[in-house]
């Protein structure tokens, strides 16, 4: 009986299995890195209603965190603050800027100044602030850097994996309670954050909930 | 070795059951029994397309979505915080307030939960001294009503819209009129400030008519105590001291018929551990079971009509017994007719009061024909009880016009101006009265009213009413306890309210709410209080910061029974005709139709009946093969099944017929309710409202047209047809049956005595040792552990519970269609059963199931992903955002109380539920702020159950960590709260808590004798306990053997089980080899 078919037609079953494979790695590869709140979250940086610079005021002024998130330590919500928040001072400082025209103009009507989300969780998640910086969680260890920002920006992804990471493994990040809002704070020479971790995790009894409810409700 | 449980096989005729049906054990009901969810759940209803097609078309479509999605980014929020800062707000933090509902048996008192300025949840007032923080179900769902999209919104003249302005310089020209032709008709709210204008207005408007009408109110009532103890008596019974009751035709037990609070002290004296004092004993004479007929330890069926011969041959036993000369002639004032009811029945019930001078009780409801309550209180009187179980309160407020009195002065054109405050009378009035036409005839009516109804249409002006939780108010509660009522939230739709239009007729300018209440406050506020609290204002601030002016109250007043006009009184009765009678009876769902437009109500399922969405006729089993109703028209179900095609109609359809009573004629469907009176017919009022509103629309039937002033409670010598057609009604008392395996249990006070643990070992319990689990048992390895008991004892099924879970857990309403489905959403469902093998006469129970969390949880083993997993304080906890809607769980669940979202509840209007996927989503506005921000609202396609309210774990939980801040956690305890269910019991039955702490109340009644779980031989280990019911019969009573013997009787030294189950069917060893 003839060949119908040639002789290099051989390797077309191989060729398509290692040719499949390839194409099936990629999009496996793909899918893991883009499609994660890694990559499509983190460096989110929208551009805000009124410039505000966390550098200059945290970093150059000296603020402190809670002069505006006032509430971060009694609810769940850090609030962000009013506009008469900005007024207390902005009346008399840089009172005419034209960087500030938003702020001045919800003042004058009464209408809040829209600002854009950068964190946003999944409306079945409930995390709550007050639990976390009361227990020595500072703010950098979920919002990174924000003192240093021009312009704030989602430095951590926030996903459910990213939040066990801390919950089964505290000691990684409690830190002194003075030092929560010390967004510069690094352990001192010498000093170990898992031996300092472990030390709090003991003496304030810290077991952050792994089940779905401490977080989904 | 694959073991199929051991449940005993269904017996011949159960003695518990739940409804007609089951009681006959027919083969087909068995079957339908059997399913989880019905046949055809799985098929996609329009289409006819089944679960795999689908699964084939969703691949394919998901594969091509998959070319289109790779550009897709989250949507754009927004953070808005508040410009200016609002005093005592955090943003995501509650706040509470006191404040209270205006009900017409007095006000309610409330604790309003505010998030971020809007009211979401209504929990009673703990600190109240009359209702000590008991709600009902209406008190529950008033949120809904407040944020309720079809509530009107706009001032109409002569139905075009208009605006206030106008409105304004209408009431200025009646205000500078002045003179005579005014009248009000109001709905009763007992406000000291709505009468002090009222006073006031009456010196601008001479002949000032002021004419209050509620349809279910107490006029009768009032009508008795002013005859028989001076005008502005109330009669406050003390249930603290009373051994034993009897309730002629009363559901004082109820709490929407008498307000949370009037039967405090009932529960307490319910227990049978009490120390010092008996367990109190309940006698009930009713026509239609009621809660506390249900909780009644002897119970008579009785016609309405003849409640009064009930009275009179009582009232003849305990004169021959007493000689009382009071009661000896206002009994003789009745016109004369023979005993005819149950001789021994009534001897030995009197026998048991005069055994009991002064620790007796004798109640009658607020309906009942005054001079039957003029016996009632002549009984009292007799059997020494005035002043010691009953006690006068002396109210002042001022007289009042019925609406028979304002009809008569319409007619007589005596009426220029008629101002209507809520209500609804178009609909409602008594029918001889004809009120429409009398409204016609009327120039100027202005109504104000929550939603655009029938009054509205007849109306020059319709105006808006603000919504009690929209304005400033205050109202007497029941003992005249000044209870506040402050705004949660300016009125969402410009809504005025009674005591602004008031002012504006007064002083022609509006004076702001607060200064009009605080003015009566000012007045009614004792001098030493004041100098206790420093000045008014303090003593203001205080009494608006807990709800209610502490230690006021109505004096205390002496009863003396004055027999001459009592008698004149009773001489009006006229003795009870025979043939059907129709009972009107209180809606549970719409009380006189005021919360038609309330789908929490709508839903929630009768007490007695469990009807969803409907009322009906009731009818007793042996009065039902009289007049030819069938008991159960489901046919066959694949007949039906054939019929429908996919639509399969599982549930109850039933006949439609008409009562008449000569002149008016009135269609409903026909029901067989178990327990009722022969030769009696009942229906609840407030349904078959037409061309109202969306929700109202084909709901129910109207009973109003036959009801007259004349007779408030029932209408004698109607006649009633079976007119063959049909109607289908959801009914939910068959959802999820259990097949009766001893999951509610009960004993007599004696048994108790003789082994109060009688209880742990009943039915299956008794007789085999439980399952041993192949699963690990979760790791519970927190302090605190969570657990629940229900009190069987005192629970009546009253729905408090049920609408309370459903306000905090943002709980859909499914609709009519759905609930026929089984695919109601209550998180706790309160099973109803009889017990007794006669349909026509049974014992009723009612049983709260909600999530039994327990500790090896049947539903977690089988969740292919994890959704539903232990928390390791105990909970059985559901991740929404996991589940995949298999539906796994609920077939696992022996307690069936998950619940499946088929579809978007939430997003679609019901009747858009089966919509295809593209069409418009969405709720309403206005909805969405009634939601609770701390709990998920639920999509299509996932499973949800009750959480044991882990958002309040979970606060309770973080509060100790933020207190304890950088400190041992341990050293810090949670701080008490309370759950959804359990603040909204008016009665304590259902107690929440920590069991691992052993001080904690729950620990306590856990370990309480009369405890057990259901289904402890699957060794599930449920974290709910249950309280058996203990009933107190009195062994001379007639019929005494058969009370609480819903389980059967005890038998043996082997101990209690339940009936005869046949011994040999389950082999003790067995259940050990796996």
């Amino acid at each position: 009986m003839a060949n119908f078919f040639p002789k290099w037609t051989n390797w077309i079953p191989l060729k398509l299995v290692i040719c499949l494979a390839v194409i099936g790695a990629f999009l496996v590869g793909g899918i893991w890195y883009y499609f994660t709140p890694k990559y499509t979250r983190v460096g989110f940086m929208p551009t805000q209603p009124v410039p505000f610079s966390h550098a200059l005021h945290v970093e150059q002024l000296g603020m402190d965190c809670r002069y505006c998130h006032s509430f971060v330590e009694v609810a769940s919500h850090s609030n962000v603050p009013s506009t008469q928040t900005c007024m207390a001072c902005h009346t008399q400082i840089r009172a005419t800027s034209p960087k500030l025209e938003a702020v001045r103009e919800s003042w004058k009507t009464g209408r809040p100044v829209s600002w854009v989300r950068i964190h946003k969780l999944p409306d079945y998640s409930y995390f709550n602030h007050a639990v976390h910086v009361n227990r020595g969680v500072s703010c950098f260890s979920c919002h990174g850097a924000v003192n240093t920002m021009q312009t704030v920006w989602q430095d951590k992804p926030q996903s459910m994996s990213w939040c066990l990471d801390c919950h089964r493994a505290p000691e990684n990040f409690l830190r002194p309670p003075a030092e929560v809002f010390n967004m510069n704070w690094k352990p001192a020479a010498g000093e170990n954050q898992r031996e300092m971790g472990m030390k709090f995790k003991e003496e304030w009894e810290v077991k952050p909930p792994v089940t779905c409810g401490g977080c989904h409700r | 070795m694959k073991r199929t449980p051991n449940h005993p096989p269904r017996e011949g005729q159960p003695n518990i059951w739940r409804s007609l049906r089951e009681l006959e054990n027919d083969p087909e009901f068995a079957k339908h029994l059997e399913q989880e969810f019905p046949r055809g759940a799985d098929v996609y209803e329009d289409s006819g397309l089944s679960k795999r097609d689908f699964l084939k078309l969703m691949g394919a479509s998901m594969a091509l979505a998959g070319v289109g999605l790779t550009g897709c980014r989250r949507p754009e929020a927004h953070l808005v915080p508040f410009t200016k800062g609002v005093e005592w707000t955090i943003p995501g933090k509650f706040l509470y307030y006191a404040t209270s509902m205006p009900c017409r048996m007095g006000a309610l008192p409330l604790i309003a939960t505010t998030s971020d300025g809007r009211p979401i949840k209504l929990e009673g007032n703990p600190l109240h001294p009359f209702s000590t923080g008991g709600t009902d179900g209406f008190a529950q769902a008033a949120i809904l009503d407040l944020y309720d999209p079809h509530r009107s919104k706009i001032i109409t003249e002569n139905g075009r819209a208009t605006d206030a302005a106008a409105f304004d310089s209408f009431l200025k020209e009646v205000s500078q009129r002045g003179g005579r032709g005014v009248a009000f008709l109001v709905e009763k709210k007992n406000s000291p400030t709505r009468d002090r204008l009222r006073v006031e207005l009456e010196q601008n408007f001479p002949g000032l008519i002021w004419a209050e009408y509620e349809p279910l109110g107490d006029s009768e009532t009032e009508a008795a105590n002013d005859a028989a103890f001076g005008k502005g008596i109330r009669l406050l019974p003390k249930f603290d001291r009373t051994d034993v009751i009897l309730a002629l035709d009363s559901d004082f037990l109820n709490p929407i018929e008498t307000g949370p609070g009037y039967a405090t002290g009932f529960s307490a004296r319910r227990n049978p551990d009490q120390k010092g004092a008996p367990m109190n004993r309940l006698y009930v004479v009713e026509n239609h079971y009621t809660l506390t007929g249900g909780m009644a330890d002897h119970r008579l069926r009785c016609k309405a009509s003849e409640i009064e011969a009930f009275a009179i041959q009582l009232a003849r036993v305990i004169v021959a017994k007493t000689g009382d000369g009071n009661l000896a002639s206002i009994l003789g004032a009745f016109p004369d007719q023979a005993a005819h009811l149950d001789e021994a029945w009534v001897t030995e019930c009197a026998n048991d009061l005069l055994a009991n001078p002064g620790r007796s009780l004798v109640l009658s409801g607020p309906q009942t024909p005054a001079p039957v309550q003029i016996l009632v209180h002549a009984i009292n009187a007799a059997l020494g009880n005035l002043g010691t179980t009953l006690l006068g309160l002396a109210s002042d407020a001022p007289a009042t016009a019925g609406i028979d009195g304002l009809a008569k002065a319409i007619s007589a054109g005596a009426v220029k101006t008629l101002f209507i405050f809520g209500g609804n009378p178009a609909y409602n009035a008594p029918a001889n009265l004809d009120f429409p036409a009398l409204l016609k005839k009327i120039p100027d009516v202005v109504r104000l009213g929550l939603f655009e109804d029938e009054t509205s249409k007849l109306s020059r002006w319709h105006v808006p009413a603000a919504h009690f939780l929209e304005t400033w108010g205050d109202a007497f509660a029941f003992d005249g306890t000044l209870t506040t009522i402050q705004p949660m939230i300016l009125p969402l739709w410009g809504g005025l309210s009674e005591l602004d239009i008031l002012s504006k007729l007064l002083v022609g300018a509006t004076v702001e709410g607060p200064e009009l209440v605080r003015a009566t406050f000012e007045k009614l506020a004792p001098q030493n209080l004041v100098s206790e609290a420093g000045n008014m204002d303090l003593l203001w601030n205080s009494s608006l910061r807990i709800g209610f002016l502490p230690g006021s109250g109505f004096p205390q007043a002496a009863l003396d029974l004055a027999v001459s006009s009592a008698s004149a009184l009773a001489a009006r009765a006229k003795p009870a005709k025979d043939g059907l009678e129709l009972v009107f009876l209180q809606s549970s769902s719409v009380d006189d139709g005021r919360y038609a437009n309330n789908s929490w109500l709508l839903e929630t399922p009768d007490f007695v009946t469990k009807l969803t969405w409907d009322n009906a006729v009731l009818v007793s089993p042996a009065t039902a093969k009289k007049l030819g109703i069938k008991a159960n028209n489901f046919g066959k179900f694949e007949e039906i099944a054939e019929k429908l095609g996919n639509e399969i109609d599982y549930d109850l359809v039933a006949d439609i017929v008409e009562i008449s009573d000569g002149k008016t004629t009135v269609e409903a469907a026909a029901i067989v309710a178990p327990g009722h009176a022969d030769d009696s017919l009942s229906i609840a009022l407030g349904y078959g409202r037409k061309g109202v509103s969306a929700l109202m629309d084909h709901v129910g039937f109207d009973a109003y047209p036959l009801r007259s002033s004349a007779s408030p409670r029932f209408t004698q010598g109607v006649t009633l047809k079976v007119t063959g057609k049909t109607y289908p009604m959801a009914q939910t008392q068959e959802h999820r049956s259990m097949e009766g395996r001893d999951l509610v249990r009960e004993g007599t006070i004696e048994r108790y005595k003789e082994n109060p643990a009688f209880a742990q070992t009943m039915g299956m319990d008794g007789h085999i040792p439980p399952n041993i689990s192949l699963y690990t048992h979760p790791s519970l390895t927190s302090k605190e552990q969570w657990g629940m008991t229900v009190d069987l004892n005192t629970c009546t099924g009253c729905n408090a519970c049920v609408v309370a879970c459903q306000a905090e857990n943002n709980v859909p309403v499914v609709g009519k269609e759905q609930v026929r489905k089984n695919r109601d959403m209550a998180w706790i469902r309160i099973d109803r059963y009889f017990a007794g093998n006669e349909a026509g006469d049974p014992e009723m129970l009612a049983q709260t199931i909600m999530c039994q969390h327990c500790e090896n949880a049947p539903c977690e083993t089988v969740c292919p992903v994890n959704a539903t997993v232990h928390s390791e304080d105990g909970l059985n906890l559901m991740a929404y955002n996991r589940c995949i809607g298999t539906r796994y769980c609920a077939n696992n669940c022996p307690w069936k109380v998950r619940r499946f979202n088929y579809f978007d509840y939430n997003q679609r209007p019901l009747d858009q539920l089966y919509w295809g996927p593209l069409a418009k989503k969405g709720m309403a506005d206005s909805l969405k702020m009634a939601k609770n921000p701390n709990v998920t609202v639920r999509m299509r396609g996932v499973m949800e159950k009750c959480t044991f309210c882990i958002q309040r774990i979970e606060e309770a939980k973080i509060g100790r960590l933020v207190e304890a801040g950088p400190t041992a956690k341990s050293d810090t305890p949670v701080s008490t709260f309370k759950v959804a269910c359990q603040q909204a019991c008016p009665n304590d039955s259902i107690v929440f808590g920590d069991i691992a702490d052993p001080e904690s109340r729950v620990a306590r009644l856990r370990k309480s004798e009369r405890g057990y779980t259901m289904f402890k031989y699957i060794n599930s280990a449920p974290r709910v306990t249950y309280l058996t019911r203990i009933r107190n019969p009195n062994p001379k009573m007639p019929g005494a053997e058969k009370v609480g013997m819903a389980n059967g009787a005890p038998h043996g030294a082997h101990g209690a089980h339940g009936g005869d189950t046949t011994h040999g069917t389950h082999n003790p060893t067995e259940a050990h080899e796996h």
